[in-house]
């Protein structure tokens, strides 16, 4: 597992932003220098002094831009370089309580937009940069400010926002019909198409009726979306009614992520009682992704292992799973598909998934 | 009852449902499913607007700019089928190729195309008795980076210049093969060594290349049907799954020598319904490969997955001459294959332009005014216009005019039948139904159903 947040020290008073250079190459005011390296860790010097984090060499921080925090004697690696997973949490805070929720929310909110705005500045050419929460839209101005602002001095890069399309109203429209927006995709999460049952998953009560009312609204403006539904008991054999629902109410939409369950958060003490075992019968689900493509609606699986996946529908287990919280099992060593999949949560209970592999 | 939504959503209801809509007397469960299936717009309901509004823009067929080219380098040919639809000289005349001009033209043509992707598909005459002009034009197109050439041949000769052009990965073949040995010379070559020599031509570039790289089409003549399964297993001996299925062309020279083929009409429709079938028997029988109807794949995609507009005879509207034309032997432009045919058997002047000066032309605009089905009064009270396309040229071949009613066409009964047939399968329980339409629409397992009933 690759760690995100390091020790760190910094003279500084309050936080800020900086990409750690080894020194070679051009250095820019917003980078932090090499100075020196030991066995503890590395020494940087920049505009806002000296920087020591520990924990990590050089070479594996070379091209990350941090966030330091001197209070709490830490640094985040917000965006790491040569990465594809790097994600933004912006807030804590939620309107849902999700039954399954890898995340749960907190009552409190620290605003660190700013912060956010100058790393992305930062960031390596032509990256994808996630944004999630708690629920990024609680804060739609801040959001969609920063969003602007961005895309626009970096033409090259791109967003992924995860929100749960609680929040948006029709004043939206012209304003997502920005240009600058066709660089941002929303990856919003369905449960069910029967709204008792999604509420019921999501903890709101109307949430269903709300997310149709976002719909319409992100459809109009000619947003790009990425619909999620991740996969619990209580609708795994409500999926093919789902599929249809899509094909009929969400034509719009670019894709359909079916996920699988992450071992965290909420699913930890519910996992019994939550996970399907798909690889014992993926009737469901396989019904449900013919049912999209059957009305040229593109589905894909995020979270399952290629080889518990039969074999018709293996070519949409895709490698979902974030590079600093992956793993494979031992079993998976001889695979020959294991570059092309997911693999597993770091947290993902070990004896499942030593059991439950078959090298490809 | 089939109820279709102008989308091309459908369900079939059932007869109280039929009843209680007929009545005024829908449930609140009715107004939810019908609102579900897209085929109800309640009060309130503003994502149900915008998937209708989305869903009617998806049917709307898209002409993009000019990426298609079907070019004939030269009309002569080196057989004389006796329906040939090309219109075809011998091969020892003079002055049927390109000239210099018309080369000139023609990669001036290439130079001026703004897309990222080209197909050009050489047709005949014969064009692999001219390499030198099919070289030409693809070294013309090296600056577009997705290339796709189709060759489309009578495997009678290969010489080397021609094999070199085969030889390439982005140059695919296309070539007729009209069933068994006797058939095939019956229709085409005339002799058995004529036979021998193709068939041993096909056997060499699909052992070479693969099937991939090979298509082929029969050409079927409705007065002779040919026996199902013998057709089936002459393509199924070279391994090519999909047979698109020809009637012979009632346009170009065929018109003279087969007036009766009008009359053959119905009997044509019921053999390709019979040959679905039958393909779902063989399927289901061995799910080793999956054979299947071109012609019928492409109707069934049409109603489940709008856009799927690439067979450009049915998508609408049908512009022509915007993102694809032929150019003929003498650098005169045509909006498609047939209306070639049908100006070269006298019958009617379809050019649009030429390639000296392009084809912005009155007669083009002329055409597209009417490229649609959209507010055909017949089309506009068909349950299957949303799937359905418009086809001018077809109407003009049989009748030398356009404006009949639309139900009194060919093409209208053609097709017809076909979606009728489409719905029938989509409606059948049988599994060896559902097992063939989920292989025909690319799908990786087969649904539980295709469509829904609703009682």
């Amino acid at each position: 597992m690759i760690r995100l947040t390091l020790p760190a020290a910094s003279d500084a008073e309050a936080a800020y932003v900086a990409r750690l250079n080894t020194g070679r190459g051009g250095v820019d005011e917003a980078d932090a220098a090499l100075v020196d390296e030991d066995a503890e860790g590395v020494t940087y010097l920049g505009r806002h002094g000296v920087l020591a984090i520990d924990g990590a060499s050089a070479t594996e921080l070379n091209g990350d831009v941090v966030i330091v925090d001197p209070v709490g004697g830490r640094a985040e690696r917000i965006l790491r370089r040569g990465s594809g997973h790097n994600t933004l949490l912006v807030t804590e805070r939620c309107d849902q309580l999700c039954l399954m929720c890898s995340q749960p929310p907190k009552k409190t909110h620290v605003d660190r937009f700013a912060l956010f705005e100058q790393a992305c500045l930062l960031a390596e050419s032509d990256s994808l940069i996630g944004i999630s929460g708690g629920e990024p839209t609680l804060y739609k101005a801040d959001l969609l400010g920063m969003l602007e602002h961005v895309l626009a001095e970096r033409p090259d890069l791109e967003f992924h926002v995860l929100t749960n399309g609680q929040f948006f109203d029709d004043d939206d429209v012209a304003r997502l019909r920005d240009e600058r927006y066709a660089r941002v995709s929303w990856g919003i999460p369905i449960y069910a198409a029967d709204a008792a049952l999604h509420d019921r998953i999501v903890g709101k009560d109307g949430a269903f009726s709300r997310l149709e009312k976002s719909m319409a609204v992100l459809a109009r403006a000619g947003a790009r979306i990425e619909l999620r539904t991740v996969l619990v008991a209580d609708n795994a054999d409500a999926l093919t009614r789902l599929a249809r629902y899509v094909a009929k109410r969400l034509r719009f939409v670019e894709v359909w992520s079916i996920m699988q369950l992450e071992n965290i958060g909420f699913a930890r003490a519910r996992w019994a009682s939550l996970f399907v075992e798909h690889a014992r019968d993926f009737g469901p689900i396989g019904d449900a992704i013919d049912h999209a493509a059957l009305h040229g609606i593109r589905a894909q699986l995020f979270n399952f292992p290629r080889c518990t996946v039969p074999e018709p529908w293996r070519d949409l287990a895709r490698a979902s799973i974030s590079d600093w919280k992956r793993r494979y099992a031992d079993a998976c060593a001889p695979c020959r598909e294991r570059d092309a999949c997911s693999g597993f949560f770091e947290w993902h209970p070990i004896q499942q998934a030593e059991d439950g592999v078959t090298p490809l | 009852m089939l109820l279709v939504g102008d989308a091309g959503d459908f369900a079939l209801a059932e007869r109280p449902m039929v009843e209680r809509l007929c009545a005024d007397a829908l449930t609140d469960d009715d107004r939810d499913v019908l609102s579900c299936e897209g085929l109800l717009i309640d009060d309130g309901d503003p994502l149900g607007r915008v998937a209708y509004a989305y869903g009617v823009a998806e049917r709307i067929g898209h002409a993009g700019a000019l990426d298609y080219l079907i070019l004939v380098p030269t009309l002569r040919c080196n057989l004389s089928c006796s329906y040939c639809q090309v219109s075809r000289v011998a091969e020892r005349s003079t002055g049927f190729d390109w000239n210099e001009a018309t080369l000139a033209a023609v990669l001036r043509l290439i130079d001026g195309l703004e897309t990222e992707r080209v197909k050009i598909e050489f047709q005949g005459g014969e064009p692999t008795l001219r390499p030198d002009l099919i070289r030409a034009v693809i070294d013309r197109c090296e600056r577009i980076p997705i290339r796709q050439f189709v060759i489309c041949t009578n495997l009678q000769r290969i010489d080397d210049d021609v094999l070199a052009l085969f030889d390439r990965p982005d140059v695919f073949i296309s070539t007729s093969l009209d069933g068994d040995a006797a058939t095939h010379a019956r229709q085409r070559t005339g002799d058995g060594a004529t036979t021998d020599a193709f068939l041993a031509n096909l056997r060499f570039v699909l052992d070479r290349y693969g099937p991939t790289k090979v298509s082929a089409l029969p050409t079927v003549d409705p007065a002779r049907l040919p026996d199902m399964d013998g057709l089936i297993d002459s393509y199924a001996a070279h391994g090519i799954d999909g047979v698109f299925l020809r009637p012979i062309n009632y346009q170009g020279f065929a018109r003279k020598r087969h007036a009766e083929v009008r009359e053959l009409d119905a009997a044509w429709r019921d053999y390709h319904s019979a040959f679905v079938r039958r393909l779902i028997e063989r399927n289901w029988e061995d799910r080793s490969r999956v054979l299947e109807e071109t012609y019928f794949s492409i109707c069934l995609r049409r109603v489940f997955q709008p856009g799927a507009d690439r067979h450009v005879d049915l998508r609408d509207p049908n512009p022509v001459g915007v993102d694809y034309v032929v150019v003929d032997h003498d650098g005169r432009v045509y909006p498609t294959d047939e209306a070639r045919m049908l100006t070269r058997s006298g019958v009617i002047d379809l050019a649009i332009g030429d390639v000296f000066d392009g084809w912005e032309t009155e007669a083009r605009d002329r055409l597209n005014a009417h490229a649609t089905n959209r507010f055909d009064p017949t089309c506009m009270g068909c349950a299957y216009q949303p799937f359905c396309g418009r086809d001018l040229v077809d109407d003009l071949s049989r009748y030398g005019r356009i404006d009949l009613p639309r139900h009194e066409t060919e093409f209208c009964r053609r097709h017809l039948a076909m979606f009728d047939l489409v719905f029938e399968l989509i409606y059948s329980a049988d599994p060896a139904v559902r097992y063939s339409l989920a292989r025909w629409l690319r799908l990786p397992g087969t649904p539980t159903e295709f469509g829904v009933r609703l009682s």
